[in-house]
């Protein structure tokens, strides 16, 4: 067990290091920040002392060197765009997005959880083709666009729901359902799969052929085993929710972590888009990681397998 | 030449002023189109761009700056003289400003503004200047080391944020962070909080010199999504909706109750001939620049793209600056262009490869192609990315034809510094003559001479055909009912509102 957790560890950490790096050089061919942040036409001594103040004249590797100590020392640097502490940023936006993603993961889980139960217990009816329909929907609309038009509707022809911001609980609704919508449709297909390989397995045919009412099968035999991969895929949902909900953030100008990604591309702001990165990638790392061991503990097969 | 002594202005509180109505009342949220960075809180490194002074104007205020009625207008200088050999700048402060916080505005706080700015121009701004000298209290003094014409345009517009005062006392007491975390100015409104990545609350400053402002509250909220801004303000969530796309300003246009207001600032788009100075190139023969330049029908662009806001442009110099010469637009003539165009050996047109535009406005790229394409002048359209396409135009990677657009403040001088003159930073060839005429003009004082050496630089640019003009780049903006003055464009090549001026309906 010791040997497995240290090899997942080390995997772990692999996988950081190339993340970093990727990251790092990913931002770095999509362009000069200095050319975004200053007025097309800035003097070229405005470029240069732009460049210098934010290291950019210095060699890759220094640069990627000092990327590693930052992280390593939790800093992440200065951002180029706000002038402040990449780590403040990050969690002064952390707290708007664990909002928006809970309540998104809430309203997801309370759609697409039932809705895959009906759709697998009515296989080929009404309910599942009604499913299909809404998965198609959520997972093919693009979020700016469900966006708008709830807008239009809530906002603008209602007037019920304040169109953007935050603060309180009518700032949530839209964005949150935005965002729970495409997750709902996620959530839904794999509840429909996983309790239809479920509903087809021995011990629910025994269940069925004890004479147990369809709805303790269906409820208590069936659901629970196959709520389990619902639930690891909604752990990873989450991490993804809260780090890069860039559109939904963007069109109701919600203050969250996906905004600040947005800004950061928009202004190759390099320290902001690696650490939203790193840290993101470090979140679905660790949920992993701690996934894998969970599962040696509870199934001494893959422990013994590794 | 006798030395002059130029009094540029003087005590002339109540001219340029309105008379001041009551107390400060309600409260207005402008919806920006982008997200407010604590960056542009403090003068010290404000970028190059115009956008920072919508942010600073409101909480700062400068020895001289432009206001309504005033393009460099005595703000916290009550006068300012020019020396006779145009080397020493004498400011004299107004008695009794004083900052947010109650602290006195002394000359202190006037020098050690100027020595920690390091924003654009920072080098040619202390590279000039030799020496700030505190004279007494309310009087300082800047000694140039040569006499330098634009010193008041670096120091007294949106050129640079160099002329803002901050307080010396709290600065040094709060340091660089915690002035960015709850700056202190001497503008017409003070700081009250900022909820990152959401919205500013500033407060009205009673003791604003030049008037109380009329409105008491002010939210600046970030709404990056053009559509949401408009949304905004026909739901009365927002009373300004900031830089507006043409399809939504057309939405607010309609309806009766708000308005649609074009910014005045110093913004233009162009068509480059890159290859002009390339024998071996078509583009070498002015007939087909003077070809491209008749098959734009700009009044049809601007209405396409700009609602019939942005005013076709003859030079592309922005109307608005100081020395721009007011140049009528070439006509449209798509039939001379096709007969330029047989005359230059291109009886069956020309195919002109990739057409690079500045990202950002699709509209008026895909107009300007189409019109040239209609022409004869077959091009097609590159889309490019921001970064991508302004690091090219930098490197001058761009060959053929492109369009481009710049919006920085300066003046005409400025702008055949950057764009005109053959080591300008942007331009890609240029004219011994023309060298020789800013040279000349970046050493004349009399402003008359100046502008008639600028004015003859532009001319020769448009009988060269060196470039193509499009339009001037006005940005669109939604008045909500509420508002009774907007005063969007009374702050000279400001896209932003008077925000002192302001006035709600009663």
């Amino acid at each position: 067990m010791k040997q497995y957790i240290t090899r997942r560890v080390g995997y772990s950490l692999l996988s950081l290091f190339l993340l970093s790096l990727t990251i790092f050089l990913f931002v770095r061919v999509t362009g000069d920040p200095t050319t975004l942040l200053l007025e097309p036409g800035a003097s070229e001594e405005d470029i240069v002392n732009m460049r210098h103040q934010f290291g950019l004249d210095q060699p890759l590797w220094v640069q990627y060197g000092l990327f590693v100590k930052s992280f390593l020392t939790g800093d992440f640097g200065n951002s180029f765009y706000y002038r402040s502490p990449v780590v403040d940023l990050y969690f002064e936006r952390l707290p708007n997005s664990l909002l928006l993603a809970s309540v998104a993961m809430v309203l997801s889980l309370l759609i697409g959880i039932p809705s895959g139960v009906l759709a697998a217990v009515r296989v080929g009816g009404f309910w599942d083709s009604a499913g299909k329909v809404f998965t198609l929907l959520g997972l093919s609309l693009p979020s700016f666009f469900i966006g708008l038009v709830l807008i239009l509707f809530f906002t603008v022809y209602l007037g019920w729901l304040p169109s953007s911001g935050a603060g309180t609980a009518a700032h949530l609704i839209m964005p949150a359902f935005t965002l729970g919508w495409y997750f709902a449709a996620a959530h839904m297909r794999l509840t429909r799969s996983s309790m239809l390989e479920v509903l087809g397995s021995e011990y629910v045919k025994l269940a069925r052929l004890k004479g147990l009412p369809e709805a303790m099968v269906i409820g208590k035999h069936a659901f629970k085993n196959a709520l389990i991969p619902v639930i690891t895929l909604a752990g990873i949902n989450l991490v993804v929710m809260i780090n890069v909900a860039v559109v939904v953030e963007t069109v109701f100008a919600w203050p969250g972590i996906g905004r600040l990604l947005y800004e950061g591309i928009s202004f190759r702001d390099f320290p902001v888009v690696q650490a939203v990165v790193v840290i993101g990638g470090s979140m679905i790392i660790v949920v992993n990681l701690l996934v894998d061991i969970l599962y040696a503990l509870i199934d001494p097969r893959i422990r013994l397998e590794s | 030449m006798i030395s002059r002594l130029l009094l540029i202005a003087a005590v002339l509180v109540g001219a340029a002023t309105s008379a001041t109505a009551g107390e400060p009342r309600g409260k207005i949220t402008i919806a920006w189109h982008v997200t407010i960075s604590p960056a542009w809180f403090d003068p010290s490194t404000a970028p190059p761009q115009i956008t920072p002074f919508g942010m600073l104007y409101a909480i700062h205020d400068a020895l001289v700056r432009p206001y309504p009625g005033q393009k460099m207008g005595p703000s916290l200088a009550e006068s300012w003289q020019e020396s006779p050999d145009g080397k020493t700048y004498e400011f004299k402060l107004r008695p009794g400003l004083k900052f947010h916080n109650g602290d006195p505005i002394t000359t202190e706080d006037v020098k050690f503004s100027f020595e920690r700015y390091k924003g654009a121009s920072t080098a040619l701004l202390h590279d000039r200047v030799s020496d700030v000298e505190i004279v007494d209290p309310q009087v300082v003094r800047f000694h140039l080391k040569e006499p330098w014409p634009d010193f008041m345009t670096f120091y007294g517009t949106t050129a640079s944020a160099a002329g803002i005062v901050v307080p010396k006392n709290y600065l040094t007491q709060v340091g660089d962070d915690g002035f960015r975390k709850h700056p202190v100015g001497a503008g017409p409104y003070k700081f009250v909080r900022h909820k990152p990545g959401v919205e500013v609350e500033l407060e009205a400053f009673p003791g604003y010199w030049r008037r109380v402002p009329n409105v008491k509250t002010l939210i600046m909220r970030s709404v990056p999504e053009a559509t949401t801004r408009a949304v905004m303000v026909k739901t009365g969530e927002a009373d300004f909706g900031l830089v507006l796309d043409g399809p939504d300003a057309e939405g607010i246009r309609r309806d009766s109750r708000m308005q649609v207001v074009s910014s005045k600032h110093a913004s233009i788009f162009w068509i480059e001939f890159t290859e002009q100075w390339d024998p071996k190139s078509p583009w070498h023969d002015p007939r087909l620049r003077l070809a491209a330049n008749l098959a734009l029908d700009r009044q049809q662009i601007n209405e396409a793209a700009c609602l019939g806001f942005c005013p076709p442009a003859g030079v592309i110099v922005p109307r608005v600056m100081d020395f721009a010469l007011q140049a009528a637009p070439p006509p449209y003539d798509p039939a001379k262009a096709r007969k330029l165009l047989a005359e230059a050996g291109y009886p069956n047109g020309l195919d002109a490869g990739e057409f690079a535009a500045i990202p950002g406005f699709p509209t008026v790229a895909e107009a300007v192609v189409n019109e040239l394409n209609a022409a004869g002048i077959r091009v097609r359209l590159r889309s490019m990315e921001r970064a991508a396409f302004y690091g090219a135009w930098q490197e001058k990677k761009l060959r053929g034809l492109f369009m481009t657009a710049a919006g920085n403040s300066g003046n005409a001088a400025s702008r055949v510094d950057t764009f005109i003159r053959s080591k300008g930073a942007y331009a890609y060839g240029g004219y011994p003559d023309i060298d020789e005429l800013f040279q000349q003009q970046a050493s004349e004082r009399d402003v008359e001479k100046r502008e008639a050496l600028l004015h003859k630089i532009q001319q020769l640019t448009i009988d060269r055909v060196m470039f193509a003009p499009v339009m001037d780049l006005r940005t669109l903006n939604a008045i909500g009912p509420r508002i009774a003055r907007h005063t969007i464009t009374d702050v000279w090549m400001s896209p932003f509102p008077s925000y002192e001026d302001i006035e709600l309906k009663p």
